[in-house]
């Protein structure tokens, strides 16, 4: 994305959740062929609703995790509103 | 060859791909069918994470490729095993051409519109607010009841609104998008999610047309996002 338009939300916040969005619903697809791991972690946030349902479960997959903080710990990067 | 995939194209400069990383640190590279190249990479060892690293990866690589051109973007996670892309393209061939013709000098444009609900007129019409005179003291199998009509009758007016709003956004834009998807999400938050397909030279007036849009319902929030590689327009029929 190389320019955007957010209001009244974190741009940051927005600008990640709309990626997610873009990157893991939609996009061309070989049937059977996609082969992502999740682990323990529920993939709600592939949902259309995400930016107003499920920020909190993206901040814990896409923030913690990828860091390794304990859950209890914040992210710097991602905060919701 | 097991491969990662990221996108489909016709045209691009290849050489600029040296400058990008994708999956796991591994440099993406076409692969040739004809008219159309394969932007892949050496797919990782392990399974593919939904970590925000990864999937910034790959959008990273899809974003150089559609700073050139517009590609078909593959979604997230095309782990394909040998001999499984070939096949895919070889059987079809066609539509992909297809597809990278509609798409070709357009990019996508993200609109996705927030009305907030529970407004008074909106809790009398689903008898959320409380009668003046309650007539008595319901059972727990009328309350059950009671309680099912009112979310059936709130349903129906997200829908409805949700309609309506998409209905509108569909006229205020004519003209001026080259395709569109809209989807109905009647929830209590969202109403509309919309994706433009836009052609390059005309985004500014898109911008234009949608600020003077926004400006005609303030009861709304629109979430503007672009231009994206367009995601919403690989509707391949297989």
């Amino acid at each position: 994305m190389t320019s955007e338009e957010w209001e009244d939300f974190g741009e940051s916040e927005l600008s990640l959740l709309e990626t997610l969005d873009h990157v893991l619903s939609l996009g061309l697809v070989v049937a059977g062929e996609i082969t992502i791991s999740v682990a323990n972690i529920e993939l709600i946030f592939v949902g259309l609703n995400l930016l107003v349902g499920s920020t909190e479960t993206v901040y814990q997959v896409l923030g913690k995790r990828a860091r390794g903080l304990d859950p209890g710990e914040t992210s710097p990067d991602i905060s919701s509103d | 060859m097991n491969v990662y995939a990221y996108c489909l194209s016709q045209e691009a400069d290849w050489s600029a791909l040296e400058a990008v990383t994708g999956l796991a640190g591994e440099r993406p590279f076409v692969l040739s069918y004809g008219e159309i190249v394969a932007v892949v990479s050496k797919p990782p060892d392990s399974p593919i994470a939904v970590t925000r690293e990864n999937v910034l990866a790959h959008e990273r690589v899809i974003s150089h490729v559609f700073a050139q051109t517009t590609p078909l973007p593959f979604r997230f996670g095309g782990l394909l095993r040998s001999g499984e892309l070939d096949r895919y393209v070889e059987a079809n061939r066609d539509s992909l051409l297809g597809l990278l013709a509609r798409v070709r000098g357009a990019v996508e444009m993200s609109v996705k519109i927030i009305h907030e609900h529970g407004s008074e007129e909106e809790d009398d019409a689903v008898g959320r607010t409380e009668p003046a005179e309650p007539e008595k003291v319901l059972g727990q199998g009328a309350m059950f009841l009671a309680a099912k009509q009112r979310e059936s009758a709130e349903s129906k007016l997200f829908e409805e609104r949700a309609r309506e709003i998409a209905n509108w956004l569909k006229e205020q834009l004519a003209g001026i998008v080259k395709d569109s998807f809209l989807r109905l999400t009647p929830t209590r938050g969202m109403a509309v999610k919309a994706a433009y397909l836009v052609e390059r030279p005309r985004l500014e007036e898109y911008r234009d047309r949608l600020k003077f849009v926004r400006e005609q319902r303030p009861e709304l929030l629109f979430l503007t996002s672009g231009p994206w590689p367009p995601y919403s327009f690989c509707d391949l029929i297989t």
